[in-house]
C-alpha cells in the first residue's frame, strides 16, 4: 500500500491510520531529523521500509540500511555528535549488537538531538529471546521514553528530541511489538526543515573517551541524569488519572490494558502512567505510593518499575503494599492482555471479571487437537531446495549450525537442518567451535544479509584459525524475513540509489577461503547434491573452510515480479496415471503447495499456492510431476 | 458488557499467512475510520507470517484503546479456513457471530500423514459449542469467480459488511477498496467485495 507517499504529505491536521512504526517514520520528518541509520529487525522493520522510500523526496535527509546495528549506532551517533538530529532503530537483540557504542555514546553525549528506537518483543513473535531493553537505560545512564500506542509514538518522539538536546544525551525510545504493530488514527503535524551540511567542530577531549577523558565524563553523565530526573518530575509525559483507593503504576501498552480493565470491572483506581521510564520521577512515584495503601505495578517482562517502586518505598519509609511480580500476581514472561490485568485485579480486589474465562478455558481444553500450522518456508522458497540437497548429501548426519533469518524454519521436519543458533552470524562461529571438539562434518547455513551483518568476522576467524567447516550462503538477494530490505549484496542503498553490489563469493576469496563455488538451487537437484558432497569431502581432506553460495531470489520477490509483468512459467501438476502414491514429495519437501488427495492418497499441487520452483519434479522417483506444455 | 466495551465492536480475523489477513484488517479499519469511527488494528508480522497460523484484530468504537481482543470478546470471528477458525473459536463472544470460508488449506502436517484434518461436521459441532450464529461459504470459489484467488480477503471484507455487525456501509467499503490497490486489480477486488457481501446477506436469511 502506498504509505511512504502518504507519510510525506505536508498536511498538518490530517488524520490517517498508521502503524506505530509508520508514525515513527512520519515523526522523523516532523522532527527535522537529518540522518537515520538502521539494520532491519521485526518488530521495528516498517520504520526503515517507509523511510527508504521517503528519503529521496526529503531535502537534506540521509537514510541508510547499515550493515548491522553496531554500525548503524556509530553512523547515527557521529551525526548527532556533529550537531544534527539523528536516529538509530533496532529490535531488542539488535541493541545487544550495538551495546559497545551505546555505552560510550552516553559518556561523550551529543550536540544534535538523538533517539535510539529499540523494539522489544514480549512473547517472542519474531525474536530469539524476550530480553528487556529497559535495563540498558539503567546500565548506560541514558534517558528512556516508552510510548503506549501509535499516537504517542509520534508525539512522544518529538518530545524525545527536545529532551535529548536539553540534556545533550541520546534518548532510548523503547517500544514493544503490540505498540509497533498496532494501527490507530494519527494526526499529522508541521514538518520541520533540516539543515544542509554543517561544519564539524573539534572537541577531542569530549568525544574521544581515552581514560583521562572518560573519567571526567562519567560524573558529567550522572549529573545529566539528575537533571533529567528533574525534567521527568515535571514532564506531562508522566501523569496520573482517575481516583480511588487502589493505585496502579504502569507504562507502555500495559497502560491501555489497565484503562480497559479498570473500566470493564468498574474499579475505582488512580493510575500513574509513566512515559519517561528512566530516570523515573522519584518524587512523583514516592508521593503516589504515599497516597495509597495498595499499589499494583503493571508492566510486561521484568519487574523494572516494580523494583524502582520498592526501592523508593524503602528509601522514603513509605508504608504501602506494592503488588506485582514479586508475589506472582504478574508473570515475567510473555506479553500481557486486558484479561491478564483483569485477572490480577480480581485477585487484588475480589471484584469479578466481566467474562467468565474459566468456563471458556475449560471448553477450549475440550476441543479436539487440531493439526498444527507453524510458520514454514514458503512454497517456491529456494532454501527448501538447498536444504533438501544438504540433507541428501550428508544423509542428515552432519551438524547444521543455523542463523537468523527465514531459513531457521528448516528446524522443522522433514528438513531438520538447524541444530544450533545463538545470534546473527553465529552459524559460522559456532561451526568453528564445533569443528574443534567433534569429528562430525559441519555444514553451516547463513543468509546473504546476515552474512554481511555478522558473518564476515566469522569467515576471517575460520580462515585464519583453519577451521574445517562448510559454509553455505543462502543468497536470496534480499533481507527476506523482515520485509525485503536491501543489503550490500543487492546493489540498492537506503536512499534507493543503484550502486555496485558486493559479491559474496569474491568477498570470501578475498578473505582467504580457498574453496568458493556458486550454484543455482533450482537448476539441477542432482548437481546441487553433488556440489554439497564435494565441498564436504574437500573440507575434510584439506582441513580448511569452504564456501558455497546458493543464489536464487526469494520466492516472494519472484511471485511479485510475475504479478507485475503478468508473465509466468507453465504450471506444474501431478500426473495421476504415473503417481504411485509413494508420498516421497510430501514427506521430504513439506511444500505448503502440495497436499494428499485423501481418496487416492496421491499428491496434488494446489496451483493457487504453487510458486513454480519445480523442486518437486526432481524429488519424484516416478517422474510423475510434470510441467504443462507451453 | 460494561462501560468501556459497550460501544466497541471487536473483530478477530484468522487464517493462514499469505491469505491476505493483514490487508483485510487494514482496509476494514480504514473504512471504519472513513466512516468517522475510532479504530485499532492489532497485527503480528515477521516469523509469525510465513505460511503459519495468523490472527489479526480490528476494534471499532470510541473506547477501543489497545489492540487485543481477549477470549470471549469478539463480536465477529472471521476465519479464512475451517481449522484456523476453530483454532481461535475461544475468542468469540457468547452469541457472537462466526464468518467462515469453508475452503480447506491442507497443513503440511496433514500432507505428511502426521496429523488428520478433522471432518467438517466435527468442526461445525465444535463451533456450535460457542455460538450458533455461523455464516459459512466457500470464499475461494467466489474470489476465483471475481477473477483471482488472491481476492479471497476482499470476499471476506464484503461478507463482514454483509453481516451488518460493523458500522461501515457497502459504499464506503468499496470506495476504500478502490483506493487501496493498484488500478488494474480494482475490478476484481470490487467484484469480490460485492460477491462476499451478497453471499453473507443471503446466508443470514
Amino acid at each position: 500500500m502506498a504509505k511512504p507517499k502518504e507519510l510525506l504529505e505536508d498536511k498538518p491536521g490530517k488524520e490517517i491510520l498508521l502503524l506505530a512504526n509508520e508514525a515513527i517514520a512520519r515523526g522523523v520528518l516532523e522532527a527535522g531529523v537529518r540522518l537515520v541509520a538502521l539494520y532491519p529487525g521485526t518488530p521495528s522493520s516498517e520504520i526503515g521500509n517507509n523511510l527508504t522510500f521517503m528519503a529521496p523526496h526529503i531535502p537534506n535527509f540521509y537514510f541508510e540500511f547499515s550493515t548491522n546495528e553496531k554500525v548503524a549506532l556509530e553512523v547515527a551517533g557521529a551525526a548527532a555528535v556533529a550537531g544534527v538530529r539523528s536516529m538509530m532503530v533496532c529490535k531488542g537483540p539488535g541493541l545487544n549488537v550495538a551495546a559497545d557504542p551505546f555505552f560510550s555514546l552516553a559518556y561523550v553525549g551529543v550536540r544534535g538531538g538523538m533517539v535510539i528506537v529499540v523494539a522489544d518483543d514480549p512473547s517472542m513473535w519474531s525474536s530469539q529471546n524476550e530480553n528487556d531493553s529497559r535495563y540498558y537505560a539503567l546500565m548506560g545512564n541514558m534517558p528512556m521514553m516508552e510510548p503506549a500506542d501509535p499516537i504517542e509514538s509520534k508525539s512522544m518522539l518529538l518530545e524525545a528530541y527536545k529532551f535529548s538536546e536539553e540534556l545533550e544525551l541520546p534518548v532510548l525510545f523503547r517500544t514493544t511489538t503490540r505498540v509497533n504493530h498496532t494501527r490507530a488514527p494519527v494526526k499529522f503535524g508541521e514538518i520541520l526543515p533540516r539543515p544542509d551540511k554543517i561544519e564539524f567542530e573539534k572537541e577531542p577531549f569530549r568525544f574521544v573517551p581515552v581514560p583521562a577523558v572518560a573519567r571526567t565524563r562519567h560524573p558529567w553523565l550522572l549529573g545529566q541524569i539528575e537533571k533529567a530526573r528533574k525534567l521527568s518530575e515535571k514532564s506531562p509525559l508522566n501523569f496520573t488519572e482517575g481516583k480511588g483507593d487502589l493505585g496502579i503504576i504502569t507504562s507502555g501498552v500495559s497502560y491501555d490494558y489497565v484503562i480497559e480493565a479498570t473500566s470493564s470491572m468498574e474499579i475505582e483506581a488512580e493510575v500513574l502512567k509513566l512515559g519517561i521510564t528512566h530516570p523515573v520521577p522519584e518524587k512523583m512515584i514516592t508521593d503516589f505510593l504515599s497516597r495509597h495503601k495498595q499499589v499494583l505495578i503493571v508492566e510486561e517482562l521484568e519487574p523494572y518499575l516494580e523494583t524502582h517502586a520498592r526501592r523508593l518505598a524503602h528509601l522514603n519509609k513509605v508504608s504501602v503494599e506494592i503488588l506485582g511480580k514479586e508475589q506472582g500476581i504478574f508473570s515475567r514472561t510473555y506479553e500481557y492482555s486486558p484479561r491478564i490485568v483483569m485477572d490480577a485485579l480480581k485477585a487484588v480486589t475480589t471484584r469479578n471479571t466481566p467474562i467468565n474465562w474459566e468456563e471458556i478455558d475449560k471448553k477450549t481444553k475440550e476441543l479436539p487437537e487440531l493439526p498444527p500450522r507453524p510458520p514454514l518456508l514458503c512454497a517456491g522458497c529456494p532454501h527448501r531446495a538447498t536444504y533438501y540437497a544438504i540433507r541428501a548429501a550428508t544423509r542428515g548426519k552432519a551438524i547444521y549450525p543455523s542463523d537468523i533469518g527465514c531459513y531457521t524454519l528448516s528446524i522443522a521436519p522433514p528438513l531438520e537442518t538447524a541444530d544450533i543458533l545463538f545470534d546473527m552470524g553465529s552459524s559460522i562461529t559456532t561451526a568453528c567451535g564445533l569443528a574443534e571438539v567433534t569429528d562430525q562434518d559441519i555444514v553451516a547455513t547463513i543468509g546473504d544479509s546476515t552474512f554481511f551483518a555478522s558473518g564476515l568476522p566469522g569467515i576471517a576467524n575460520a580462515v585464519y584459525n583453519q577451521h574445517r567447516i562448510c559454509v553455505i550462503v543462502l543468497d536470496n538477494r534480499t533481507t527476506a524475513m523482515t520485509g525485503h530490505q536491501p543489503h550490500p549484496g543487492t546493489g540498492v542503498t537506503g536512499m534507493q540509489k543503484h550502486v555496485p553490489p558486493l559479491d559474496i563469493a569474491e568477498v570470501c576469496k578475498g578473505l582467504g577461503i580457498r574453496y568458493v563455488k556458486t550454484v543455482k538451487p533450482f537448476e539441477s537437484m542432482a548437481g546441487l547434491v553433488a556440489e554439497v558432497r564435494e565441498m564436504v569431502k574437500w573440507t575434510r581432506e584439506n582441513h580448511s573452510p569452504s564456501v558455497l553460495v546458493s543464489i536464487e531470489p526469494c520466492a516472494l520477490l519472484t511471485a511479485a515480479e510475475r504479478q507485475r509483468t503478468g508473465e509466468s512459467p507453465p504450471k506444474y501438476y501431478v500426473d495421476s496415471e504415473i503417481c504411485n502414491a509413494c508420498k516421497r514429495c510430501l514427506n521430504r519437501l513439506s511444500c505448503p503447495a502440495m497436499y494428499m488427495n485423501p481418496e487416492t492418497e496421491q499428491a496434488v499441487i494446489d496451483e493457487t499456492l504453487c510458486n513454480l520452483c519445480g523442486t518437486c519434479v526432481s524429488v519424484c522417483p516416478q517422474g510423475a510431476i510434470k510441467q504443462e506444455d507451453t | 458488557m460494561s462501560r468501556i466495551n459497550s460501544n466497541t465492536v471487536n473483530i478477530a480475523i484468522t487464517g493462514v499467512g499469505g491469505q491476505g489477513v493483514l490487508s483485510l484488517a487494514e482496509i476494514l479499519a480504514k473504512a471504519a475510520l472513513e466512516s468517522g469511527f475510532n479504530v485499532r488494528v492489532g497485527e503480528i508480522h515477521g516469523m509469525a507470517q510465513r505460511g503459519g497460523h495468523v490472527v489479526c484484530t480490528v476494534r471499532i468504537g470510541e473506547n477501543a484503546r489497545g489492540p487485543i481482543v481477549d477470549p470471549g470478546s469478539a463480536h465477529l470471528l472471521v476465519g479464512f479456513e475451517p481449522i484456523e477458525t476453530l483454532r481461535e473459536i475461544q475468542l468469540v463472544k457468547q452469541d457472537g457471530c462466526v464468518l467462515m470460508s469453508s475452503h480447506v488449506q491442507h497443513p503440511v502436517a496433514v500432507s505428511m500423514g502426521k496429523a488428520e484434518y478433522p471432518n467438517h461436521k466435527e468442526i461445525i459441532k465444535n463451533i456450535r459449542n460457542y455460538t450458533d450464529r455461523i455464516i459459512e461459504f466457500d470464499a475461494l470459489e467466489l474470489a476465483k469467480k471475481a477473477g483471482s484467488s488472491r481476492a479471497l480477503n476482499m470476499v471476506m471484507l464484503g461478507a463482514i459488511i454483509g453481516t451488518g455487525l460493523v458500522p461501515v456501509t457497502k459504499e464506503t467499503a468499496i470506495d476504500v477498496v478502490r483506493t487501496s490497490f493498484p488500478k488494474r486489480f480494482e475490478q476484481i477486488n470490487v467484484a469480490a467485495t460485492k460477491f462476499g457481501l451478497e453471499k453473507a446477506q443471503a446466508c443470514k436469511k
